[in-house]
């Protein structure tokens, strides 16, 4: 019985990877090599296929995955309100993710500001309870380097079940609810930029 | 017959995959948090005016599924039209949800309405119609796009803001005193709304939108819009009004930094 869960599982992970580069070729360019470390340039743009030391996944991966009750790690940043905004406008920004995400905004920017570093390890320990082998997703949203970056510092710091999800929210949301998360109170109580 | 073994092997995989993951969140919830969203952003926009629900006096039409969420065609419907004063565009969760309010003169045929908006994710939209008794009545979609808000405009801002304030104006229908004709107006403008990064400099390019638009035919009022950072880049708007032989359409545009953009456009009853 459980054999064939496990292959049913498998099953959907292999038809899932292989519908998955056909919706990421559309329009962004397929050769992105990983860069040696972080990458420090603009944030939204083309990312690579492969995440050395991570697991690249996808939605149907993702679904079986919860089953393990992985850490729901969401890097996207968080809007910015316009300098000049007017004052009798209301400026109500919310921020949608995987339900029972942990919203850490920026944690994938890079370099991130002094301290800034050293509270994500932190943050990350207390949410994994120092088990460096508890599966943890980072996500963001498409095309989004901070997902990669945020999952490149924890292979870096040794974390061993990382997983990339890089069709972030948008690849959830499709078919799956999101609801309202707020910011890590702890990573969000010293300012993000 | 031979179907069968597959149909039952197909079906006891099923049984055994969860059918929902398990964090799939209860539908109840996240329709009693949208609601709940709905009344904050009410709340800010109207007071404690009351929106009843209405099925005829205003319909809002939304692709479910939108390509680009920098473009979204949302188009509103006010079959009972000279009941209507006014009609509001909200789009609940952008973060700024006031997305357009628009006054229609004694020159519109307000039967219809059609303008381009970003959206920043799935989200409900709603649209708010104001009768001439001053009542409010709401209808809602829900719709499938996300990324419109930050989605960079263009290779460049000075690229981006070239022939700005140039405009458009394209006539569609008979033009015939009386009859009403539908108008599609365009204008050049980046609408920075100060949530894009300049891909290049990596600074957050700032806010620069238009913010009123006054359409006129002859001395005589079709509409006033009022927006916000929601309408598209190069916004586009679909209009009717009814001509009566006298002057142009005549558009006036602001922006946020101060640029006024005024241009006159033959109708195809001052042309014959």
């Amino acid at each position: 019985m459980r054999a064939l869960i496990e292959l049913a599982a498998k099953a959907a992970v292999i038809v899932g990877t292989a519908l998955f580069p056909v919706l990421a070729s559309a329009g962004s360019p397929s050769d992105v090599p990983e860069p040696q470390g972080l990458w420090i340039g603009a944030m939204h743009g083309p990312t690579p296929k492969t995440l050395a030391g991570a697991a690249v996944v996808d939605l149907a991966a993702i679904e079986v995955l919860l089953a393990e009750q992985p850490l729901l790690l969401d890097v996207g940043p968080a809007v910015r309100k316009p300098a000049d905004f007017p004052d009798d406008r209301p400026w109500l920004p919310t921020h949608r993710s995987i339900p029972s995400a942990i919203w850490m905004p920026g944690a994938g920017a890079a370099p991130l500001e002094a301290g800034r570093e050293e509270l994500f390890y932190r943050r990350v320990g207390e949410l994994t309870l120092g088990d460096k082998t508890k599966p943890i997703v980072v996500f963001c949203r498409p095309e989004c380097w901070g997902g990669w970056n945020a999952g490149k510092r924890l292979v870096t710091k040794g974390y061993t079940s990382v997983h990339w999800f890089p069709a972030g929210i948008e690849g959830w949301q499709d078919t799956h609810a999101t609801t309202e998360v707020k910011p890590d109170r702890d990573w969000s109580a010293e300012p993000t930029r | 017959m031979k179907i069968l073994p597959l149909a039952l092997g197909v079906a006891v995989i099923g049984a055994l995959l969860p059918a929902q993951p398990v964090v799939a969140a209860d539908a109840n919830a996240i329709d009693a948090e949208r609601a709940a969203r709905w009344k904050t952003v009410a709340e800010y926009i109207f007071g404690d005016r009351k929106i009843e629900p209405t099925e005829t006096l205003i319909k809002l039409d939304a692709p479910e599924r939108a390509p680009d969420a920098a473009l979204m065609p949302v188009t509103l419907t006010m079959p009972e039209k000279h009941a209507i004063r006014s009609v509001y565009l909200v789009i609940d969760d952008n973060p700024s949800p006031f997305a357009a309010h628009v006054t229609f003169g004694p020159a519109a045929d307000p039967g219809a309405l059609q303008l381009r908006v970003r959206v920043d994710s799935y989200t409900n939209v709603h649209a708010v119609a104001e009768t001439k008794d001053g009542r409010l009545f709401g209808t809602v979609a829900f719709v499938k796009a996300s990324g419109g808000c930050s989605a960079p405009v263009e290779a460049s801002d000075e690229e981006a803001m070239k022939g700005m304030g140039e405009m458009r104006m394209k006539f569609t229908g008979g033009a015939a005193p009386g009859k009403p004709v539908e108008a599609t107006l365009m204008i050049r403008h980046p609408n920075f709304n100060g949530m894009q990064m300049n891909q290049l400099t990596r600074n957050y390019t700032p806010a620069r939108y238009i913010d009123k638009l006054s359409v006129s035919h002859g001395d005589s009022k079709i509409f006033d819009l009022e927006a916000d950072i929601s309408l598209s880049t190069n916004p586009v708007i679909t209009f009717s009004f009814v001509p009566d032989g006298n002057g142009p359409v005549k558009v006036v545009a602001t922006d946020t930094k101060n640029g006024r953009w005024e241009q006159s456009f033959d109708t195809p009853l001052t042309t014959n």
